[in-house]
């Protein structure tokens, strides 16, 4: 690593840690167990909660204004993107569950962005399929309505458990296979062999700079074999492409072939499936108050509006953590090995607070959203 | 053997409390219901408090979410009686909640005080397009009325309370010169009612954000 990509590094993981703090209000205001609460909630959850209201009053209003007048539907539509990106800025497990698959998995930022997006628009297509096809067309009451969404909840939080439990398998597989290996590889240095010249061939790899290997390739990509089908093997690699391939096998960068290649959206699908298959309650809610004014399409303009706002927020999230993932990866790429097994960990750890959010959220001890009164 | 360098350490750690800042923000809240409320407490004549009774009125758009497929005989009027189903439904799935409403008895909290809700039911207001839900929650047993503080939130905050701008509380039967003061989280004198009522505030764990955003009530009768 070069001195200016040192700095480079070092600028972005500040720029990282403090956006994440400021995102993160409860660690500036966290007052000791017991001591005095904190008062007022203020700093950026205040303002993002006031602003809320204060669009969530507009919102309603702006649909009020559209019956009478139609330049109010601009106003609407304007309101209802930034409302999606405060709206996202608080609580939501999509965000959690995406950004924790995102560091558990290597993935470039297109596809987290990307998976973002579908996601928002995944939610809002059920928020609108829900409320066309109960209010409009069965004229259902909010407690069926609702009872309709608890139970689309429970499926949603199933998936997550099982995207969870697929991960902890897949990167159990290779934290293990790393620590074994670790092991005899340790042996085999003392005992005197030379694994970094073996490795190079081993892989058919051509790429110098300050690519070590501390493990021998074909034998830790078995690993990634298994689980992920999509994963290249090291021998894949052909010249021209840009590959960064660390201790532990695994390539990443931007490849935007394999992001629109057959099979390459496999991986997210059931991440995009879990996390977008819940509606957004503010989207079911602003939908029937738009029907109950006659608007019902302003009211869906309005909710795929709000769902793009929301995307921004949660893509900008997903961006964070695969810089996060890639910071750590490039930080730990180091010959000792050592480096390649924290991260191994670190992932495997990912993947168990996927399965943890899904379980939390499935049992009730975590609350997503909750409708209110029904 | 080689071993790790500090900086690798450091570098992982820095990653990982940032991807934790990132996964973590699930612990704010965005509230989808919003209640303006009045509420009322109740004395006996020996100037015991007997219950709490609370009138909720919901956002505009919650209420329209609320009303929908109910019938009516006149479109865009509800009458009393053609809500009392969805009456029911609100206050027995408030009772999940503990009907958000938290007493603190001889400076303890107290999870049940309150019995189940009576007196209950719905109103309608055609020009706000606005629901409101009447409750009365009885007290298990009659709390001494020298020193009452009720709090009003929900913890997870997906309702925000909020006390009506105008008599927001109301003392029916009280012994004479009560003294009442409310602590709105929403009011700029919020700074002010914090200190006055830091000598009510026994140490509690469970500092949760709703609780940040608790509407206050503090009774001291003579």
């Amino acid at each position: 690593m070069t001195g200016a990509a040192r700095i480079r590094l070092a600028v972005w993981a500040v720029l990282i840690i403090t956006i994440a703090l400021d995102a993160h209000p409860a660690w500036s205001q966290l007052g000791p167990f017991g001591g005095p609460r904190p008062p007022a909630i203020g700093g950026v959850a205040g303002w993002v909660l006031a602003e809320q209201a204060v669009f969530y009053r507009a919102l309603s209003g702006s649909i009020r204004l559209a019956k009478s007048d139609g330049s109010a539907l601009w106003t609407l539509m304007g309101i209802s993107f930034v409302y999606g990106i405060f709206h996202a800025a608080g609580p939501g497990h999509g965000k959690a569950v995406i950004s924790s698959y995102l560091f558990a998995n290597d993935e470039t930022w297109r596809r987290g962005v990307t998976l973002s997006f579908a996601s928002a628009v995944m939610q809002s297509l059920t928020a609108i399929l829900i409320v066309g096809v109960g209010a409009v067309l069965l004229g259902a009451t909010a407690k069926l309505m609702g009872d309709t969404v608890k139970d689309i909840d429970i499926v949603s939080y199933g998936l997550i458990v099982l995207l969870g439990a697929r991960l902890l398998w897949v990167k159990g597989y290779g934290f293990f296979g790393a620590l074994n290996k670790l092991g005899t590889d340790s042996a085999s240095r003392a005992a005197g062999l030379e694994r970094h010249a073996h490795n190079d061939t081993n892989c058919h790899h051509h790429h110098d700079r300050d690519h070590a290997h501390g493990f021998r390739c074909d034998k830790v990509h078995h690993a990634d074999d298994v689980s992920q089908h999509d994963d290249r093997h090291c021998h894949d690699h052909h010249d021209g492409e840009e590959l960064d391939v660390l201790p532990w096998g695994h390539a990443h960068g931007p490849e935007p072939e394999e992001l629109a290649g057959p099979g390459g959206w496999h991986r997210g699908l059931s991440a995009l499936v879990a996390v977008g298959l819940r509606p957004c309650s503010g989207a079911i809610i602003v939908l029937v108050f738009a029907l109950a004014q006659g608007l019902f399409w302003a009211g869906v303009a309005s909710t795929f509006v709000m769902g793009l706002g929301t995307a921004i927020t949660v893509g900008t999230i997903a961006t964070l953590a695969v810089s996060a993932k890639a910071l750590a990866k490039r930080v730990a790429h180091k010959p000792t090995g050592y480096g390649g097994l924290v991260v191994r960990g670190v992932e495997f750890g990912a993947a168990g607070l996927v399965f943890a959010f899904g379980i939390l959220l499935l049992t009730g001890y975590m609350a997503s959203e909750r409708m209110g009164l029904f | 053997m080689h071993h790790i360098r500090a900086r690798h350490w450091i570098g992982i750690l820095l990653s990982l409390l940032a991807y934790a800042g990132v996964t973590t923000g699930a612990a704010e809240a965005h509230p989808h219901v919003w209640v303006t409320m009045t509420t009322e407490l109740l004395y006996a004549p020996d100037g015991s408090v007997t219950g709490v009774r609370h009138a909720w009125t919901f956002d505009d758009m919650f209420s329209a979410y609320a009303t929908m497929g109910i019938p009516a005989a006149t479109k865009g009027h509800f009458t009393r009686e053609e809500l009392r189903p969805l009456a029911q439904v609100n206050v027995d799935s408030l009772k999940e909640y503990a009907y958000f409403t938290y007493a603190w008895i001889n400076g303890r909290r107290e999870k049940k005080a309150f019995n189940d809700p009576v007196d209950y039911w719905l109103d309608y207001d055609p020009g706000k397009t606005v629901l409101t839900l009447h409750f009365t929650l009885p007290f298990k047993a009659p709390v001494p009325g020298k020193q009452l503080r009720i709090e009003v939130y929900d913890p997870e905050f997906f309702i925000d309370f909020q006390f009506a701008d105008q008599n927001p509380v109301k003392l029916v039967g009280a012994p004479a010169l009560c003294a009442v003061w409310t602590d709105k989280p929403h009011d700029d004198n919020f700074l002010t009612a914090q200190s006055l009522n830091r000598s009510f505030i026994p140490s509690e764990a469970n500092v949760g954000m709703g609780m940040s955003f608790a509407n206050k009530i503090m009774v001291q009768c003579p």
